[in-house]
C-alpha cells in the first residue's frame, strides 16, 4: 500500500447546539466508527459579533466565556459519541474557533481549507422560507461553494 | 462652559461669548442672538442640551437648534432628543449633531427576531470610510469633553426617497415609462454604495425608503443613518439585502402595491395572484409586479422575483443584485427608447 493510502481521510464536521447537528455527528460515527483510516475534527464555530454589540470588554468576556463553556460542552458530547462509536480517542480532535464571518458557511470553508480535511459534513436544518431568505442556508451554500473538498449533507 | 453652568470646567471669557454672539448675529440675524449664552462640553446627558445653546467641540462652535424627529412610514413622527440640528458658527452651516445614545434591542422583522444595538462607535467608522462618497452623508466624529463620540453631519437639503418617489408616481404606466427608467439608475447608484459598504466588511443596518434623501441640490439620492448594527449569525449583509429589496419593490410599483390597495381599486389582476406572487416578508406586498403591470419588463421582473415568497432563490450579495439591476436597466432604457 502506498503511503498516500496510509494517510488518514479527515473528515471535519460542523457542530452547533441543533438538533440536525447531532444528527450530523451520528450519522459519521455509524457510518465510519470502528473503521480503520479516518480520523475527525468536530468543529464548534463562534461567530464574533461587531465590537459594538458590546458595551465593555468585560461584557464581551463574559458573552464569549459563556459561548466557550457551550461549545466545550458541545464538543465533549459529541466527541463521546463518536469514541462509543469505534473512533479512537487520538483520531477524534474536538474544536472550537472564534470568528469573524461574514457568512457561516464562508467560514466553514475556511476552517477546512485550514485543516486540509477532504470532507465537511453539515446537517440540514429545515429553514422556513423567510428564515433562508433572510439568513440564508448554511447547507445550502457550502454546497454551492466548497472547492477541493466533498460536502455531506446530513438530513 | 459659560455663565454659571455647572458642567463648565472653566468660565469662558466675556471677549468669546461676544465673538460668539457676533457670529451668531453675522449668520442668523441680531434677532436669533440670545440674550444669555451657554457653551456646552459634555454632552453625556442630552437632554440637558438645550435650543440656543453653543455646543463647543474640536475647537468649532454649534449653535443648537431644534430636535430631528424621526418616523416610519410617515407616522407616529418620534423627536430624537439626541440628535439636534446645529449652525456651524465657522462658517454658518447648517448640521446635525448626534449625540451618544445607546441602545439595544430586538428586531422582528416579518417575524423573525435577532438582536440590534445602536452604535455611535459604528457609524463613525463608516462616516471615515465614506467620506467623499457621494452616496452617503457626510460628517466627522468628535471627542466631546468627557469622550463622547458626537457626530457632526452635513445637514442634506433634500426630500425624503419615499415622498421623492410618491410625488412622480401618480398613472403608473406613465410613470413607468417617464420615470422610472431614471429613477432605477439612481437605484444602481445606491445599491452599489450598500455593495461597497458590504465590501469593506460593514453594513448600512437600517435600510428603509426614509433613510434615502434626494439632495435639492444635485438630485442626488444619499443614505443616511448608520448607527444601527445587527447580529445575524449567518450572514452578517442579509438585513441590509433585504431592506434594498423592499426599496426596489417600492420604487418598481410606484408605492407598495399590497392586496388591499388592489381589492379597493377592484383590480383584476387580484384573480392572478397566488401567495408565491406575494413579498416574502410582507405577505400582503405583491412582488409580482408583472402581474398586476403586465408592461414590466421581464428582466426587472426577474429581480423583483428574488424578494417573492415563489422565489427559486435569493441574492447572497449586493452585487449579484446590482449586477441583475444592470441588465434590467439596459432593457427598460431599450424599451423606452
Amino acid at each position: 500500500m502506498s503511503k498516500v493510502m496510509e494517510k488518514d481521510r479527515h473528515i471535519m464536521i460542523a457542530a452547533d447546539g441543533s438538533e440536525n447537528s447531532r444528527r450530523a455527528v451520528e450519522y459519521v460515527a455509524d457510518m465510519l466508527g470502528g473503521l480503520q483510516g479516518f480520523r475527525l475534527t468536530i468543529l464548534c464555530l463562534i461567530p464574533l459579533p461587531p465590537e459594538e454589540h458590546f458595551e465593555s470588554d468585560k461584557q464581551r468576556d463574559e458573552w464569549l466565556e459563556g459561548e466557550r463553556i457551550n461549545a466545550s460542552a458541545l464538543l465533549g458530547r459529541f466527541s463521546e459519541i463518536c469514541i462509543q462509536a469505534g473512533f479512537p480517542a487520538d483520531k477524534v480532535e474536538a474544536k472550537s474557533s472564534e470568528r469573524r464571518c461574514p457568512s457561516v458557511s464562508d467560514c466553514l470553508l475556511q476552517e477546512v481549507e485550514e485543516a486540509g480535511a477532504c470532507t465537511l459534513v453539515v446537517g440540514r436544518r429545515g429553514l422556513t422560507m423567510k428564515e433562508e431568505f433572510l439568513f440564508g442556508s448554511t447547507s445550502s451554500q457550502v454546497l454551492h461553494d466548497a472547492k477541493g473538498c466533498a460536502v455531506w449533507v446530513v438530513e | 462652559m459659560v455663565e454659571g453652568d455647572p458642567r463648565s470646567k472653566g468660565a469662558v471669557p466675556h471677549t468669546d461669548i461676544a465673538r460668539l454672539k457676533e457670529r451668531i448675529e453675522a449668520f442668523l440675524g441680531s434677532a436669533k442672538v440670545p440674550a444669555r449664552l451657554r457653551v456646552v462640553q459634555d454632552t453625556t446627558d442630552y437632554f440637558r442640551v438645550d435650543y440656543d445653546d453653543i455646543l463647543s467641540l474640536g475647537g468649532r462652535h454649534y449653535l443648537i437648534r431644534h430636535y430631528e424627529r424621526e418616523g416610519r412610514f410617515g407616522i407616529d413622527e418620534q423627536p430624537k432628543f439626541w440628535v439636534r440640528r446645529a449652525v456651524d458658527l465657522t462658517d454658518g452651516s447648517l448640521k446635525v449633531i448626534k449625540m451618544v445614545f445607546h441602545e439595544r434591542f430586538t428586531t422582528n422583522y416579518g417575524g423573525m427576531v435577532f438582536e440590534c444595538v445602536r452604535s455611535p462607535a459604528k457609524e463613525g467608522r463608516i462616516l471615515e470610510l465614506t467620506a467623499g462618497h457621494p452616496r452617503f452623508m457626510q460628517g466627522i466624529t468628535v471627542a466631546d469633553s468627557a469622550g463622547n463620540l458626537v457626530r457632526v453631519i452635513d445637514y442634506i437639503r433634500g426630500t425624503p426617497y419615499q415622498q421623492y418617489v410618491s410625488a412622480l408616481a401618480g398613472d403608473h404606466e406613465e410613470y413607468y415609462y417617464t420615470h422610472l427608467p431614471g429613477l432605477l439608475s439612481e437605484f444602481v447608484e445606491i445599491a452599489g454604495a450598500i455593495a461597497f459598504l458590504h465590501e469593506h466588511g460593514q453594513t448600512h443596518g437600517d435600510i428603509r425608503r426614509d433613510h434615502i434623501i434626494r439632495d435639492r441640490s444635485d438630485g442626488t439620492c444619499r443614505w443616511v443613518d448608520f448607527d444601527y448594527s445587527c447580529f445575524l449569525r449567518e450572514n452578517q449583509f442579509a438585513y441590509d439585502l433585504a431592506g434594498l429589496g423592499n426599496v426596489l419593490l417600492f420604487l418598481a410599483g410606484g408605492g407598495d402595491v399590497t392586496t388591499q390597495q388592489l381589492t379597493r381599486e377592484g383590480s383584476p389582476a387580484l384573480g392572478h395572484l397566488g401567495p408565491e406572487d406575494m413579498n416574502i416578508i410582507f405577505r400582503n406586498r405583491v412582488a409580482n409586479l408583472r402581474k398586476v403591470y403586465p408592461y414590466i419588463s421581464e428582466e426587472l421582473n426577474y429581480v423583483l422575483m428574488h424578494f417573492s415568497c415563489g422565489a427559486r432563490a435569493y441574492y447572497r450579495t449586493t452585487g449579484e443584485l446590482v449586477d441583475d439591476l444592470h441588465e434590467a436597466l439596459k432593457r427598460t432604457e431599450k424599451e423606452i427608447l
